[in-house]
């Protein structure tokens, strides 16, 4: 194998594990949601674009007070960001610090924004509440495009690097690392989580609310509750992905990348299934990966008089309705959930026989 | 253009949308996410017969109308309709729209990078203001629109109640099932209201470009707005779309433009914060939209108290 050609598969192969990560914590946000509590999030974009807000517009602003810099946001997260790379070369914790405290104020900021934005429509069937969603969220990434104050809009705003003190080379593998340890933990929590009472009465509600509802169980509250877990979860996505460009612009928040594929990940893995997730998230990655490297390959291969993105919208779209229309249930069926109680039970009948 | 004719003018273009989202969510029960792509579909029938053929963008709204229509129902019969016989529910229709949008996108975009390819001039990015006269002081679009409007509305009314079709569709419109008894083919109805929901946007389309500029992605701009105007009408109800698309209309640049007077022209990134926050308003006081207040009630109550 010639040397560029390992440098381009190297470059492929660590693309595809890094937006498999990000998805996969996204796509795992979204399955608590939809695929198990039935809330149709179509506004799953903006809690990602909180986690990089916590990134590019807390934190930012907190180093600058901190290190008393001055000038325009721009300017003054550009003399940041070079003053706190230089520490953080020389005091590894102090980057760890820094990684942590994005997660944590991520994290945060996700859950209380995501138990807020689905206030107004908590208690409205689904078609409002998937309206409602998608029209925060959409407003939101308006305005964080068009204003320059808060993430630096079309700009972008630059921010420290958590792994400066890696050396340069390593850098993305360590950050794969990192970004695939979370997911792997994320999809832990997910299994847990879904495996308890709160995991079942879930899936009760997305079966049927009035059930849920005459055994005296609140579904506004249960609805805000799992879309502030949700929230959590993708806003930690957003802070990861800022983290690991050292540079957040509003325009990579937008809608199809965030909300409309998430939610062909999750039907193509298998809705209410974080096995099948995974899978989904794997394939869907797989191939936006190879799609994006090869674009200008494919533009020149069929001489096609328009950008390849065009294209990759028009195939992915087509997926998500032939999925919808031969598929439903995805690669991977969900299964019941496997309570203590009932392994217990099969594992003394299998005794008895 | 003064603010308040583009206000109106603005407001115009909304309410076709917002008929057209309405009228599809009566007979089919989902909420079209791709209504604002069928618009910007609209804008670009409109460029393509500018460009090939130097037809004026007005001569060309009557083509708006057929091929807006024809992927309105093209929308119906290709995406729709093989869900709900495979008795899909309402999301998984929603998320087939969602779907439908980003297709849309994708083959709007590839167009337009081919039409500036092949015809030299701006095709990613466009407007028509340029195209447009004045008529005694006012730019034409003002009546334009307002005509395309009174057209749209007096077709409607007669078709709905002077014509016995009409009544079937209202019949089918209000009990899908008790029409189907009655010997009505309720899939008539969808397949004319997914019609007539493409042609009005095609038409609000071909209009849209003289008040501001268009990009494949503006789908994604103003659907915000459209929904907002839907669902202050009530989401299912023609009348209430018209209120509605008025109320937002107006607001959206109304109260953008009063507040630009205090805190300068940073804030005109902020009218689609405005549509927002009627649409969350009207969620929290009155779910059902302005079309279930009890008006005699409300009289009546204010009556009391006074």
């Amino acid at each position: 194998m010639e040397k560029g050609d390992k440098m381009a598969w190297e470059h492929i192969i660590t693309e595809i594990l890094i937006w498999f990560g990000l998805y996969l914590i996204v796509a795992i946000s979204l399955n608590i949601e939809y695929g198990y509590g039935g809330i149709p999030n179509f506004g799953r974009a903006l809690a990602v674009l909180i986690g990089a807000i916590a990134v590019g517009g807390i934190v930012n602003r907190i180093l600058i007070a901190m290190f008393h810099v001055t000038g325009s946001f721009a300017t003054a997260s550009g003399i940041v960001k070079t003053t706190v790379n230089e520490m953080i070369a020389s005091n590894p914790a102090f980057g760890l610090a820094l990684f942590f405290l994005n997660l944590l104020i991520a994290g945060i900021l996700g859950v209380i924004v995501g138990a807020v934005f689905i206030l107004p429509s908590a208690k409205l069937s689904e078609d409002y509440l998937a309206i409602t969603l998608l029209a925060i969220s959409e407003v939101a990434f308006m305005v964080s495009y068009y204003n320059p104050d808060i993430i630096g809009g079309y700009y972008g705003v630059s921010t420290p690097d958590v792994l400066a003190f890696v050396p340069g080379e390593y850098r993305v593998f360590v950050f794969t690392a990192i970004i695939l340890v979370l997911a792997f933990l994320v999809y832990l929590f997910a299994e847990r989580l879904l495996n308890t009472p709160y995991g079942r009465i879930l899936k009760a509600m997305r079966e049927n609310e009035h059930v849920v509802k005459a055994y005296g169980r609140d579904i506004m509250m249960l609805r805000i509750k799992t879309v502030a877990i949700g929230s959590g979860i993708a806003s930690i996505a957003g802070a990861l992905y800022s983290m690991y460009t050292a540079n957040v612009i509003a325009s990579s928040f937008s809608r199809v990348e965030w909300t409309f594929y998430p939610f062909l990940m999750i039907l193509l893995g298998g809705l209410g299934n974080n096995r099948g997730v995974m899978a989904g998230v794997f394939a869907f990655v797989t191939a936006k990966v190879l799609l994006t490297t090869y674009k200008y390959e494919i533009r020149n291969a069929l001489n096609l008089p328009f950008e390849a993105v065009w294209l990759e919208y028009i195939l992915f779209g087509i997926i998500t309705l032939l999925i919808l229309y031969y598929r439903p249930e995805g690669l991977i069926k969900e299964r019941p959930i496997v309570t203590k109680p009932i392994k217990v039970r099969c594992r003394s009948r299998f005794k008895e026989h | 253009m003064s603010v308040v004719e583009g206000a109106i003018i603005y407001a115009n273009l909304l309410v076709l949308l917002a008929i057209g989202l309405t009228l599809t969510y009566i007979t089919t029960a989902v909420p079209n996410f791709a209504q604002g792509s069928f618009a910007v579909f609209g804008s670009y029938v409109a460029l393509s017969f500018l460009r090939f053929f130097k037809i004026h963008p007005y001569i060309s709204i009557p083509f708006g109308f057929i091929f807006g229509g024809l992927l309105g129902l093209a929308t119906y019969l290709f995406v729709l309709r093989p869900l709900i016989k495979r008795e899909a529910s309402i999301v998984t229709l929603m998320i087939a729209t969602l779907a439908w949008d980003l297709i849309l996108l994708g083959i709007i975009g590839a167009y337009s990078g081919y039409i500036s390819k092949v015809t030299h001039k701006p095709g990613m990015k466009f407007i028509f203001t340029y195209l447009d006269f004045d008529i005694a002081g006012v730019p034409a679009i003002f009546f334009v629109s307002t005509l395309v409007i009174a057209l749209t509305l007096a077709g409607l009314l007669f078709l709905l109640y002077k014509t016995k079709f009409g009544i079937a569709l209202r019949a089918s419109m209000e009990n899908p099932a008790l029409a189907e008894i009655m010997g009505i083919n309720v899939e008539y109805t969808r397949l004319f209201s997914w019609f007539l929901s493409g042609a009005l946007a095609g038409m609000a389309g071909c209009l849209l470009p003289f008040k501001q500029e268009i990009v494949p992605a503006t789908g994604a701009l103003i659907i915000v707005s459209i929904f907002a105007s839907s669902i202050v009408g009530g989401l299912s109800s023609i009348f209430g779309a018209l209120l509605g698309g008025y109320i937002v209309g107006i607001s959206e640049s109304l109260i953008t433009y009063g507040l630009s007077l205090v805190f300068g022209t940073g804030i005109l990134v902020y009218s689609k914060v405005v549509s927002l926050v009627i649409l969350v308003i009207t969620l929290l006081i009155i779910p059902k939209g302005l079309v279930s207040i009890k008006w005699r009630k409300v009289i009546k109550w204010l009556g009391s108290t006074s």
